[in-house]
């Protein structure tokens, strides 16, 4: 640290030590050696500005406060804890809207509980459905038990989600109708809810097999490699993958009898060949 | 492709562009709060707008002096500090070219 860091005193000093532990522990030194000098230069000035010196205390704070969001957002992007939080909460604002729709909690029991044990029966229904005629283009390498476990619990978890986030979104769009037309109310609410538990469920399958297989992080940066064949007998098409660096996965451009589906490498297995 | 940047983004890079190099010059050159100008910086540096690096410690110590952060424009903030100057002709009034 530089000789002159100690000659930032008093208040400033003060902020620096408190406001620092907002900032991620990877950026610590380098922020406090940037506002050490900024404070010191603002202080040593030829012509002193205070109105200057009230306002670089906020900067130091959102300067920490940016540091500290861009951290999470960097370490909870893509990852499932994220896109379970994100399933949640439109859950939960599709439940707020349906106790706005309906003006009252008990009001809201009645109108939904009818469909809603409706909708259990057919979530069995679109589940068996959706499991027999999903295609599963992407084989992979036999895995370790804790992360196929880790998968299948969050797959499981997400599938609940997407099925409760189908049936609020279908109550809610058909709500305005239930009063008036009971009748078409139910049929079409059920219509609704069948259709968007089938594109959430294929969706949740799609975005399953587009995550890392160790740390269930969605894959990146896709990239062509190959290069498109004219007789179908060179292997072309997109490879994505993790950023911490588990595998990668290699999806061909077309299907062929040879290269029927998409294939997970794993890279600790990948290295364990090598060796 | 060019970037898309916000007035006050805009603001920063073309000062820094005209040579205000320091967090605290950006801030007197532009008027705008700290709280607006180190966010942006940090901002601009991500997107990859900016580079920072920090002067030789000798010759800040030879000034009697701690060494600061400093600022340069990379080629695509200088395509975007263009783009933003169509786009805000103000801009080209509030920091003109003789004031750096």
């Amino acid at each position: 640290m530089s000789q002159f860091s100690n000659r930032v005193r008093g208040f400033d000093d003060n902020l620096l030590r408190v406001v620092q532990y907002a900032v991620p522990l990877a950026d610590r030194d380098d922020w406090l050696r940037v506002w050490q000098s900024e404070i010191w230069h603002l202080n040593h000035r030829r012509i002193a500005r205070p109105d200057t010196q009230a306002t670089l205390a906020a900067g130091l704070i959102r300067d920490a406060l940016w540091l500290r969001t861009e951290a999470w957002k960097r370490a909870l992007e893509g990852t499932a804890i994220s896109c379970m939080a994100i399933l949640a909460l439109l859950c939960l604002a599709s439940a707020v809207l349906a106790l706005v729709l309906t003006g009252s909690r008990q009001e809201l029991m009645l109108e939904f509980g009818a469909p809603y044990r409706r909708f259990l029966v057919e979530a069995v229904l679109v589940v068996l459905v959706t499991f027999a005629t999903i295609f599963r283009r992407h084989g992979h390498q036999a895995s370790a038990t804790i992360p196929r476990i880790r998968r299948r619990v969050f797959f499981l978890f997400k599938s609940a989600l997407v099925l409760q986030l189908a049936f609020l979104i279908s109550a809610d769009i058909c709500q305005p109708l239930h009063a008036a037309f009971p009748l078409a109310h139910d049929i079409l609410q059920t219509f609704v809810a069948v259709v968007l538990s089938i594109a959430g469920l294929r969706w949740g399958f799609h975005d399953q097999e587009t995550r890392c297989k160790h740390c269930l992080t969605a894959l990146e940066s896709p990239a062509r490699i190959g290069r498109p064949s004219h007789n179908l007998l060179e292997w072309n098409g997109t490879e994505q993958v993790c950023r911490h660096g588990h595998g990668r996965l290699n999806l061909p451009e077309m299907e062929t009898s040879w290269c029927r589906s998409g294939q997970w490498l794993d890279r600790r297995s990948e290295n364990h060949q090598v060796a | 492709m060019s970037t898309r940047l916000s007035h006050s983004a805009a603001l920063i890079l073309k000062a820094l562009s005209l040579g205000f190099c320091f967090g605290l010059d950006v801030m007197e050159m532009t008027g705008l709060p700290s709280g607006t100008v180190y966010p942006a910086l940090r901002r601009l540096e991500r997107d990859g707008l900016v580079t920072s690096n920090w002067e030789p410690e000798q010759e800040a110590t030879r000034n009697g002096r701690p060494a600061r952060r400093y600022y340069q424009v990379t080629p695509e903030g200088t395509s975007a500090a263009l783009a933003a100057t169509e786009r805000y002709p103000l801009l080209a009034r509030l920091l003109p070219e003789s004031s750096a």
